[in-house]
């Protein structure tokens, strides 16, 4: 039988706030541990939280980029369970009430553009982190806990389940980091755990509108992660329904190494998070003004920027896609480019050479970029010492122009001079000369080469080939 | 308290004194009474002594510097024991003070120490305290009250001038009852909870006791006030001491509701009362019957709410940061064992409560039904409110009772019927000694003010105090 | 009625090791407080919102500025067990297939 598969994901995202959600220590990626901890986060006997207002500012900002609707009132609530890294054995979350609902984002699947309803968003806690003494928990003697992380804001994410692919999964969730990063909410690092994402994954007979048993799957720390889990996890899924067996609803967290999904075994009851309104924190209310001035400020979503790149200068969707995924070459590419005109030549420099280099070095000032593109218009140099002149860029502080002056590389622009040059390379291979013109055609090339060495490369190339098809012609 | 001032202020006495004194009065009465669970003896001198030297220099810090308190021990003291009164923090120090705390210290108020109370204040009795039962200074075979029986035992029996407790369902006004002393439950949010730890984070206050009502009114004025690290004090106004008028009582609507003067309520109990009513009519207020017909389900709505939030409140109690761990192979069974072994009876009795009314399957039933019934609690008091200025009642059915009497918990939980309401809506109440038994036991009027009315509160009951001075209403 | 079985599910979700007396202690008066909770249900409470907070505040916002935190040894030095820096605590039994 075939199957359609129904995907939903929960994406939990690190708002990028100087200090913690409910009190005031830093939020530093990497510090020793325990060192970013206070009597709030670490839950010590009446400590009492207090909401940072630039969560809820990014909570609201992140809601405003998905379209959803923001509510004026919302409520806190307590999650109950205990967990090692949790310090109040509960959790300050949003249940009932959240900050944000009904919303949804765009995005492409190859030239479609899809978009996938965000069910709602809201604001909670993190938990500390645990290191298990063998580096798993499943065989590890003892685990160690460190606070530092426990009271970071979070923004949580949850989709309808209307995505119907792994690749769209995965698409999706790229759009959504690159979102969270326009909006300047996170810093979207999923290697440091600043941005993940458990997925629900069902099948049901294709066509049919009755939803299968849904699989829950955690620890997907990567684009890659999510698309292969949810791929093994709908293949698995096939399986067990084409052998007549029925799916059981858990909790599966993904294997990198094996490349599978495992069951998480629940040991006896079902959870119970007793939830209840936060006593500790009264209600949050949103001022329409307050909301209204973040929906007025509200930076340039990524989808926004694809489309003017394309209508606005010229490019392609392949171009304009780079751009968009790497906003910092973006940020280069505005400040050069010109609106209105193809930029296509700026495009392909900073996809290309510059993009190696910039990444492995940090970029440019902008001005310094312009200043190469500005000789190579004017004709300074040729393409090829182009890519010499932007090495040295990175490496010298001079501009473009000074250091073709130092390195004595402008292109020779006198005819006659170069005519010269062809002629004492035709003449000190004369041998060769006959040959060519004996029907050896193939030996144009070291020609051009020994005429290029002998002006070590600043010769427009162009101008070479005339003035060699000129002399090697005449006197036949 | 204003007597002590001016003998301080003409260095007719110093606190170093006064200090001794207390700790002489301690050392001479605890053997009996048990009101400290610590004794700060070198803390508490050598604050005094530096608040002798802040008076000689000409700069005390308050009008009260170098008066000593004592501190209930469920409020955090910096550097100073805090152990609510459980087996599981008997050695817990905290590392910060509780907002009170600081203010009073920064009033130059000497801490003499911690006193008893129930188990995480859960109890009318201080029976269930890990650190033995508080005696009543009138009768040692009786409770003294709880909670906070230490903090009104202490002050009764002259220990210390004055202490601090928390009331969450009546645990400052049935001790100050019992023990026949003033004891004041602020308005919900006009005293910081910081650093109070938390029974029931959403009717929990701190609050005073006093052999006077000035004098409760004085240490009110050093706590009362907005704090920023309690976000539900915030909007609170401070608190300056009162210029006593008795003539606030011409003219008074007090509103006295029928449902506390029905049966089970001790007769020698309300013929005291009664009698102070009629002083106050006397003295040309205006007595309104009136009704609070939801009161009748004050307590199990208490109960229930209490045992929920407090359930929340002591699972930080794992073991992992701080408290008594008892070592298991796994972190589960390390929690459980701890906390069975942590915990006294009545805490864990309440912890199984609240943990059932919050569960999935009777949150409904219990916990929001509890939460509805509160709502119209609320909306009974605000309605008396607009028809009366004050609501007296007596603050407990009976005077105090036995040591080992009450063995049904159920029975216990009806020591707060006339209090509970006040923290159920939020407003502020009273009581005062109005006289004694035929066993020459305290019995307390309770002055119920609207919420933020603490000022005609005090004022009333002082105008009672001066009545009941004057011998006009207090024999029975 | 609440039997043993809800009694235990109650003490492990609580985590809250108990004697046997205690279980058959809590279970009374679980059972004792139900009967007397059961005045509560009859109310009729339709028209009504429930309270959550028992006064409606405006909650004041903190703003997002660094403070201070404790030092390690301040943070650690309440801890049972301690490790490097860490807590430490036993096994996490959360197995998989
Ligand atoms: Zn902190």
């Amino acid at each position: 039988m075939k199957y359609d598969i129904v995907i939903g994901l929960e994406i939990h995202v690190a708002l990028l706030t100087e200090s913690k959600f409910l009190c005031s220590c830093a939020t530093a990626f990497g510090a020793p541990p325990n060192t970013q901890c206070c009597p709030v986060c670490l839950g010590l006997p009446g400590a009492l939280p207090l909401v940072n207002e630039q969560a809820v500012e990014y909570a609201v900002r992140a809601g405003l980029a998905l379209n959803c609707e923001i509510n004026h009132f919302s409520r806190f609530d307590r999650k109950n369970y205990f967990y090692p890294d949790l310090p109040k054995a509960y959790q300050i979350t949003q249940d009932v009430f959240p900050i944000c609902t009904n919303g949804y984002l765009e995005y492409y699947i190859d030239d479609v553009l899809r978009r996938t309803t965000i069910t709602r968003l809201h604001l909670e806690e993190e938990a500390g982190k645990l290191v298990h003494s063998s580096g798993s928990i499943v065989d590890s003697e003892y685990s160690l806990v460190d606070y530092n992380r426990a009271g970071i804001p979070l923004i949580e994410i949850v989709t309808a389940p209307d995505i119907t692919s792994p690749r769209q999964a995965r698409l999706f969730l790229e759009q959504l980091r690159l979102l969270m990063l326009y909006m300047g909410v996170s810093d979207t690092k999923m290697e440091e755990g600043s941005l993940r994402c458990d997925a629900n994954i069902s099948l049901k007979p294709a066509g049919s509108t009755v939803l299968g048993t849904k699989v829950e799957i955690k620890n997907l720390n990567s684009f890659r992660a999510l698309e292969r889990a949810l791929e093994y996890e709908a293949a698995r899924q096939s399986r067990v329904l084409e052998q007549g067996g029925e799916i059981k609803q858990e909790s599966r967290t993904w294997d990198e190494r094996s490349g599978r999904t495992l069951s998480m075994r629940s040991k006896g009851d079902a959870p119970d998070y007793r939830i209840f309104p936060e006593p500790d924190l009264p209600p949050l209310r949103l001022e329409p003004d307050w909301v209204f001035r973040i929906r007025e400020t509200l930076p340039e979503r990524p989808l926004e920027r694809l489309h003017r790149l394309e209508e606005s200068y010229g490019l392609s969707r392949y171009e304009s896609t780079f751009l968009v995924n790497y906003a910092d070459f973006c940020q280069v590419f505005l400040e050069l480019a010109e609106e209105g005109e193809d930029n296509t030549d700026l495009a392909n420099l900073l996809m290309g050479d510059y993009a190696r280099l910039a990444r492995e070095q940090g970029h440019l000032e902008p001005q310094r970029l312009a200043g190469l593109l500005q000789i190579l218009q004017e004709g300074l140099i040729t393409h090829n010492q182009g890519k010499a002149v932007l090495e040295e860029l990175f490496k010298s502080p001079l501009s473009a122009r000074e250091i073709v002056k130092e390195k004595g590389w402008e292109v020779l622009k006198d005819p006659a001079q170069l005519k010269g040059v062809v002629q004492q390379v035709l003449t000190a291979n004369s041998e060769l000369v006959e040959r060519y013109r004996g029907g050896e055609e193939k030996l144009w090339g070291f020609f051009v080469g020994q005429v290029m060495r002998t002006v070590q490369g600043k010769a427009d190339p162009q101008m070479v080939n005339e003035l060699l098809k000129g002399e090697l012609t005449q006197k036949s | 308290m204003r007597r002590l001032a001016e003998l301080l202020q003409s260095k007719q006495i110093s606190s170093t004194e006064i200090v001794r004194g207390c700790l002489e009065r301690i050392e001479e009465t605890e053997p009996v009474l048990n009101a400290f669970i610590t004794v700060d003896e070198e803390g508490a001198l050598a604050q005094a002594a530096a608040a002798d030297r802040r008076r000689a220099a000409g700069e005390p810090l308050s009008p009260w510097d170098g008066i000593p308190l004592a501190v209930k021990d469920n409020i955090s003291t910096s550097g100073l024991r805090t152990t609510c009164a459980s087996r599981f923090l008997r050695n817990y120090t905290p590392i910060f003070d509780a907002t009170v705390v600081e203010r009073v210290k920064r009033a130059g108020l000497p801490i003499v120490g911690k006193t008893n109370l129930d188990e995480f204040a859960m109890g009318s009795s201080t029976e269930y305290s890990a650190f033995g039962v508080t005696k009543n200074p009138h009768d040692p075979l009786r409770v003294a009250g709880g909670s906070s029986g230490g903090s009104a035992a202490a002050v009764a029996a002259e220990q210390v001038p004055w202490s601090l407790g928390t009331d969450t369902g009546g645990s400052i006004r049935q001790p100050a009852s019992f023990c026949g002393v003033v004891g004041l439950k602020p308005s919900y949010g006009r005293v910081s909870r910081y650093g109070a730890v938390a029974l029931a984070p959403s009717l929990d206050q701190v609050g005073t006791l006093a052999r006077k009502v000035e004098d409760a009114a004085i240490l009110f004025s050093l706590i009362a006030g907005a704090d920023p690290r309690d976000a539900v004090s915030a909007g609170a106004p401070g608190f300056p001491v009162p210029v006593w008028d008795d003539t606030v009582v011409r003219g008074l609507r007090v509103g006295v509701p029928e449902e506390f003067f029905s049966s089970g309520l001790n007769e020698e109990v309300e013929k005291a009362v009664k009698r102070a009513l009629q002083n106050l009519a006397d003295q040309g207020a205006v007595l309104q019957p009136i009704s609070l017909p939801t009161n009748e389900y004050a307590i199990d709505t208490y109960l229930t709410l209490v045992t929920a939030e407090a359930s929340s409140c002591l699972a930080r109690f794992d073991g992992v940061r701080y408290g008594e761990r008892v070592e298991a192979a796994d972190a589960n069974t390390m929690f459980a064992k701890s906390r069975g072994a942590g915990f006294g009876h009545e805490v864990k009795r309440r912890i199984m409560l609240g943990t059932y009314v919050l569960s999935a399957s009777h949150y409904e039933a219990y916990y929001e039904q509890a939460q509805k019934v509160r709502t119209l609690i609320k909306q009974d008091v605000a309605r008396a409110f607009q028809e009366v200025d004050v609501i007296v009642t007596p603050t407990t059915p009976t005077t105090a009772f036995k040591i080992g009497e009450k063995r049904n918990p159920l029975e216990m939980y009806l020591s707060d019927l006339y209090t509970a309401t006040a923290n159920l809506s939020g407003v502020c109440a009273l009581s005062l000694p109005c006289g004694v038994d035929s066993q020459g036991l305290p019995i307390g009027l309770q002055i119920i003010g609207d919420h933020f009315g603490e000022e005609l509160v005090f004022q009333v009951a002082h105008a009672v105090e001066e009545s009941v001075g004057r011998g006009t209403g207090s024999e029975v | 009625m609440i039997d043993r079985q809800d009694v235990m599910r109650m003490a492990r979700l609580a985590r809250l090791e108990l004697s046997e007396e205690e279980i058959e202690l809590y279970q009374r008066d679980l059972n004792s407080f139900l009967v007397s909770g059961r005045k509560l249900q009859q109310v009729d409470v339709s028209k009504v919102e429930g309270t959550s907070h028992a006064v409606a505040v405006i909650g004041e916002l903190r703003p997002d500025v660094v403070g201070e935190s404790l030092p390690q040894e301040a943070v650690l030095g309440a801890g049972p067990q301690v490790f490097n820096g860490f807590f430490k605590v036993p096994r996490i039994v959360e197995g998989q297939e």
